[in-house]
């Protein structure tokens, strides 16, 4: 048996690799967004789905908000007591969260939590032919499985970011006002003075959105064509992580530099 | 050789080739599935059983040759009219496939709620009678983790069922069911057939089983059709292929063994021991 008997095609190396998934990838975004008159008919489906990833991520991001809040209080105390500003921590603390961190860690652990288990949820309905069942049913496995998945996660990651960002600031309040003895009224004063809705607020949010849209492509690309073996849905599983976080950070670089 | 004229098949297979990995599962298989009959499907395994099937139902495309389902060129379909002739069929895949999300009343019904409107009631009067005929209606709430694996193939026949079809595939539908269970499923075939005159192809290797329930039976090996007949034609094994097959000898038209290289040589027997 010789080696070109084995190989279908000659191999580029990984950088041709990697463009070759990108495109399948962009193709199978085409087939998500063609199919999504069709899902609509699976509205059930679809709000089960935000449900599942919803309330499976919430208690992680609730929990991660309040200590990065406190963290960031308590550091931005450190650091604004330095040039006697800490009446402005409130501010400070309000736009880290929905400028940046909010969207940043939201979207990283929703890839860990939800993006994982899309992946190998697809993964093992490809392995255990409940894809080919549907097909057989003449239900599109597309329209019925990949797209609310997606369209869900696109819905829920906004609302997880911005969950975080509150938690964030109810951590900043009890570390700042209720322990370093910031006072209450400046906290929120200072904060709601200048944070300004639409420009911080409606910006997090924007990229919120688009680590939504990124993290559920990657998750529902990779477990749709994961190869139907245990080894190759746990390999879809790790790369819907490591694929997921290295676009979040790129692609948040990006935004920023155009959103600013 | 079948010819075109026949009218009274249900699925005509014409000259089918299909290579996968670089193997040719089918070099020019022919076979016709008359209508209204219980077509049995047999041969070694990795023989393309489940293959036919899936080029059947439009899973896969042949590389050539024409697949006529109802007088439909299943490998020249739209999606469209894939999924409108896929509605009238009934596949029962080798490993149940239920879906894991729903409890077994769910995966029964799942084709109703997708394809019909049906007032809840109508959906369970049908659910409930497609699962009371497969003996499982007590097993209504179970999720499909909570059955074995002949209760799931069960469960797989009414939902395949649930649409009443005009055509049934079977993919090996008796392994692993105890006799009971067993005389049940074909009880079942048989009256589906007999009854509703729904056309059946049934992919089995219990000949026992297989020569209850079918009218026909098609060998095939080596990517081509063998023998066909009666199964008392073929028991009677006039040809090499039956009594190799029936008889279950390993030397004979069809090799025991996946082709593979020099035994000895793969040992280390050979050249390097002189
Ligand atoms: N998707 C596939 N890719 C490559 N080879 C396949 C594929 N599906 C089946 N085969 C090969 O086709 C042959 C027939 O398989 P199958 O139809 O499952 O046999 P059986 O008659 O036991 O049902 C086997 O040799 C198998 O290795
Ligand atoms: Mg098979």
């Amino acid at each position: 048996m010789s080696a070109d008997m084995k190989t279908k095609a000659p191999r580029g190396g990984m950088l041709v690799d990697g463009l070759a998934q990108i495109g399948a990838c962009g193709l199978f975004l085409l087939a998500l967004l063609g199919a999504i008159p069709r899902s609509l008919r699976h509205l059930r489906e679809i709000s089960r789905q935000v449900w599942f990833v919803g309330a499976m991520s919430l208690v992680i991001i609730m929990i991660s908000g309040l200590f990065v809040g406190m963290v960031l209080a308590l550091q931005l105390y450190y650091t604004l007591s330095i040039f006697g500003g800490t009446a402005a921590l409130g501010t400070v603390v309000a736009l880290s969260l929905y400028r940046e961190l909010g969207p940043v860690i939201t979207a990283l652990l929703f890839a860990g939590r939800a993006g994982t288990a899309m992946t190998a949820e697809i993964g093992l309905m490809r392995a255990t032919d409940q894809l080919a069942a549907m097909e057989m049913m003449a239900v599109d496995p597309i329209a019925f499985v990949a797209t609310p998945r997606f369209l869900a996660g696109v819905i829920a990651m906004p609302l997880l970011a911005n969950v975080f960002s509150m938690l964030g600031l109810l951590g900043a309040h009890l570390v700042g006002v209720t322990w370093l003895g910031v006072d209450n009224g400046t906290f929120w004063s200072n904060m709601t003075s200048n944070v300004d809705v639409w420009k911080d607020i409606v910006n997090g949010t924007w990229k919120a959105l688009a680590f939504g849209v990124v993290v559920s492509l990657i998750a529902v690309f990779q477990g749709y064509t994961a190869p139907p073996t245990s080894e190759g849905v746990a390999y879809a599983t790790t790369r819907t992580v490591v694929f997921a976080s290295i676009v979040i950070l790129a692609l948040d670089f990006v935004m920023t530099a155009f959103l600013m | 050789m079948p010819t075109d004229a026949d009218a009274d098949a249900l699925v005509e297979v014409r000259d089918l080739t299909t290579m996968l990995s670089g193997k040719a599962v089918f070099d020019g298989l022919s076979l016709d599935i008359p209508r209204g009959k219980v077509t049995a499907i047999m041969g070694p395994s990795g023989t393309g059983k489940t293959t036919l099937l899936k080029h059947i139902t439009g899973q896969m495309r042949p590389d050539r040759g024409t697949l006529r389902v109802d007088g439909q060129n299943v490998p020249t379909l739209g999606r469209e009219a894939l999924y409108a002739l896929r509605e009238r069929i009934g596949y029962l895949f080798q490993n149940s496939a239920l879906l894991t999300d729903y409890d077994v009343f769910e995966n029964v019904a799942f084709p109703l709620r997708q394809h019909a409107r049906l007032p809840e009631v109508l959906l369970r009067n049908i659910v409930l009678t497609k699962l009371q005929a497969v003996g499982l209606r007590g097993a209504a709430r179970l999720m499909p983790s909570e059955l074995s694996g002949g209760m799931a193939r069960r469960v797989a026949l009414a939902r395949a069922i649930v649409f009443d079809p005009m055509l049934i595939l079977y993919d090996e539908p008796f392994v692993g069911l105890d006799p009971i269970a067993l005389n049940q499923v074909l009880k079942l075939i048989r009256t589906l057939n007999r009854t509703l005159g729904i056309t059946s192809i049934l992919v089995a290797h219990e000949f026992a089983a297989v020569r209850q329930v079918a009218d026909g039976v098609h060998l095939i090996a080596n990517g081509r059709l063998v023998a066909s007949g009666t199964p008392e034609q073929l028991a009677r094994g006039e040809s090499d292929w039956t009594r190799q097959f029936f008889g279950g000898e390993a030397d004979g038209p069809v090799p025991f063994q996946y082709p593979a290289g020099d035994y000895a040589e793969a040992l280390g027997f050979t050249g390097a021991a002189a």
